[in-house]
């Protein structure tokens, strides 16, 4: 069990790495996504179009690495949320957005969001996969 | 406590890479555009007006302004010859693409500015939606 989480977790870890690199080769283009959500101001979104990718870059390196994993997987979740959010917004306000998650520039209408919120809520299932069997190999050790 | 301190390290971490980044990446957006954007009713008070379509050919094939030329960075080379032909010197330049959120405008306006020296070139502000509201394109966004 603890293997098939630590297996799960470097899965998330590297594609989150992929995210992040996909990202920082065109930061204009992410950033023209993030402004199709209409939620951000214009500022607010190119300081998202270079943080985010890095904190998805280390995010990755830290879960496939297997460094700071509890900081990681905080990040990780709380990354994730956010996409849903995002992405449920948009596709509740009938937004033609761009979703920017692996830099795509094909646009999403309101039935394409259903793949990128599976995806993101089956990147948080492999999260609580990872820690659910970290944990129980722990308990395990400490009877 | 250990996961939050984890957590703000990574977070502190990839924040500075973000910084480096925006001022050493090549492809980093610009923090102000503000300053080439301007609004459709202010065009309409131009005299005159040099349209320019950085959308993509597709979106251009399918509808535009009329009069509007295209040249998007995809095919910047090619479409630059047919601009150098057509373009006025003392007709402001308005580019515009899909919506407020489309930065293609920015890029070709800007790529205008630095390369060809146009001086008076603007992004027109909400772009094609912003065309399709007043009603001088048929259509929503392509």
């Amino acid at each position: 069990m603890r293997r098939l989480g630590q297996f799960v977790e470097i899965i998330v870890g590297v594609a989150f790495l992929w995210a992040g690199i996909v990202k920082l080769m065109d930061p204009s283009a992410f950033l023209s996504a993030i402004l199709t959500y209409e939620v951000f101001s214009y500022k607010v979104s190119v300081i998202a179009s270079l943080g985010v990718p890095y904190l998805e870059l280390c995010v990755g390196a830290c879960l496939v690495f297997r460094v700071m994993k509890g900081g990681a997987r905080l990040l990780a979740v709380g990354l994730l949320v956010v996409f849903v959010i995002l992405l449920s917004q948009a596709a509740m306000r009938g937004l033609d957005v761009d979703c920017g998650c692996f830099g795509s520039s094909a646009k999403s209408s309101e039935a394409g969001f259903f793949w990128p919120i599976a995806r993101d809520i089956l990147m948080l299932v492999g999260i609580g996969l990872g820690m659910i069997a970290e944990e129980n190999a722990n308990g395990s050790r400490e009877k | 406590m250990k996961s939050v301190r984890e957590a703000c390290i990574i977070s502190v971490v990839a924040g500075l890479c973000g910084v480096i980044a925006f001022f050493a990446h090549p492809k980093a957006p610009a923090f102000h555009v503000d300053e080439l954007e301007v609004e459709l009713e202010e065009v309409l008070r131009f005299e005159e007006a040099f349209w320019i379509d950085a959308r993509s050919d597709e979106d251009f094939e399918k509808g535009h302004l009329e009069g509007a030329l295209s040249l998007n960075e995809e095919r910047w080379e090619e479409q630059i010859v047919d601009f150098l032909d057509a373009w006025n010197p003392d007709a402001p330049t308005v580019v515009y693409c899909s919506s407020q959120a489309c930065l293609r405008s920015h890029e070709v306006a800007e790529r205008l500015k630095a390369e060809l020296g146009v001086e008076n070139v603007f992004v027109l502000k909400g772009g094609w939606e912003k065309l399709a509201e007043a009603g001088m394109v048929e259509g929503a966004n392509q």
